[in-house]
């Protein structure tokens, strides 16, 4: 099954990213960017991944968390390139593990895909022991006239307004994680989103065309 | 809510507190913050303890061992969570200033972390965190609050946000204009 990852592009894409990251130079900030930016939404998927049991979001884990590797692996040659003096030495030491703890979580999140391979009859309480958080985690299916279809994710500005971040989104038979702001949202589209609950209910009764995003 | 999933809930929420917690210590240079994170981790200790106890003591009660190994499996997960945590808070409590491209990278990622003042003309004053809707209504979640001396971490919906008070907030980049509104009193309406 395709899946696109609108961060690291899609699969064809994402051998040429590891192949650029392989022969040119990265940037240590960039780098670093982006290991943040996996280990928050690594989790955030394999949290999903379990509570609804999704085969295909717990693959998408386990390959971020192999590009966590790889990027970890960049950013310490990147690092001791950089490095002159011993005060660099002490500065990049300090970066680099926090480097190497965003790459931890990211085996953590791994780790929490992997209770997946468990007998399902052996985990059946497993949603309900990560689906209580101040900031839970849903799925809201947008039906064929929804209000959101054919409009992309930054035009309806969903997270500021609703305090719900779209973490995951299946169309048809392809998954869109992490979507960004250009992704079009169409009717019968899967999202899996987290956030508050009354953003949630907002934003729940608007995709089904319900209510107004912004009124009370 | 039986009493593991009550741990689980606490546990959960307490890691996902201290990452955003470890990185706006790097961001503000805060040692204050960094602590916290470490104080956390004793939490969690304590929290993973009382799971594993638990969950032996179901198994022997109804001999579900496997039951009982996932839930040590994912209690272990976000003991790691929290572990990967301290560690980025740790560059802060060294003697040697984080490198100034731990800041850049906080501030450029997709979820941001900043940090407001509650002007006496905000409808924020007076308020509790619940009322006022501010993470449905800007997306941006509230991880810490400064009052004078003194910093509450990880408030909830009850927490009174007073004149005066700094608030750590994250979310997404187009949340934090809004907020700043709000909370400088130009937007009387959140």
């Amino acid at each position: 099954m395709p899946a696109v990852n609108d961060k690291t592009g899609g699969n064809m894409k994402k051998i040429k990213r590891f192949e650029k990251i392989r022969h040119e130079p990265t940037n240590v900030k960039e780098l670093l960017t982006e290991m943040k930016d996996v280990s928050e939404l690594i989790t955030d998927l394999a949290y999903s991944a379990v509570i609804f049991d999704i085969r295909e979001i717990a693959e998408e884990v386990k390959e971020l968390e192999s590009r966590m590797d790889k990027l970890l692996y960049q950013i310490r040659l990147t690092a001791m390139l950089a490095t002159r003096t011993v005060e660099d030495a002490e500065q990049f030491s300090g970066l680099l593990q926090v480097a190497s703890a965003a790459e931890d979580i990211s085996n953590a999140a791994g780790d929490i895909v992997r209770l997946l391979d468990t007998k399902i009859e052996n985990r059946p309480f497993l949603p309900s022991l990560l689906q209580k958080a101040d900031e839970k985690i849903r799925i809201i299916h947008l039906p064929e006239k929804s209000p959101m279809s054919d409009k992309t994710i930054g035009e309806l500005n969903v997270e500021a307004e609703t305090g719900v971040r779209i973490i995951a989104i299946r169309k048809g038979e392809r998954w869109v994680y992490n979507p960004g702001d250009s992704i079009i949202l169409s009717g019968g589209d899967m999202l899996i989103v987290r956030g508050v609950d009354d953003g949630y209910i907002r934003l729940k009764g608007f995709a089904e065309g319900k209510r107004g995003l912004n009124n009370e | 809510m039986n009493e593991i999933e009550e741990l689980f809930l606490e546990m959960k929420d307490t890691s996902e507190l201290m990452i955003d917690l470890a990185y706006s210590a790097l961001l503000y240079n805060s040692r204050e913050i960094a602590e916290e994170v470490f104080n956390l981790e004793e939490m969690i200790d304590e929290l993973n303890a009382n799971i594993q106890k638990s969950s032996v003591s179901s198994a022997v009660n109804d001999g579900n061992v496997e039951k009982a190994l996932v839930i040590l499996r994912l209690a272990n997960c976000i003991e790691s969570i929290a572990d990967g945590a301290m560690e980025i808070a740790d560059v802060v409590l060294r003697d040697i200033e984080p490198h100034p491209i731990l800041k850049m990278s906080v501030m450029e990622s997709d979820t941001i972390i900043t940090r407001v003042v509650v002007d006496e003309k905000s409808v924020l004053a007076d308020k509790t965190l619940g009322e006022t809707k501010l993470t449905s209504k800007t997306g941006m979640w509230v991880i810490a609050i400064r009052r004078e001396k003194s910093w509450f971490f990880g408030p909830d919906e009850n927490t009174v946000l007073k004149k005066g008070d700094i608030i750590l907030a994250r979310g997404p980049k187009e949340g934090e204009e809004d907020l700043i509104k709000i909370a400088s009193g130009r937007k009387r309406r959140v």
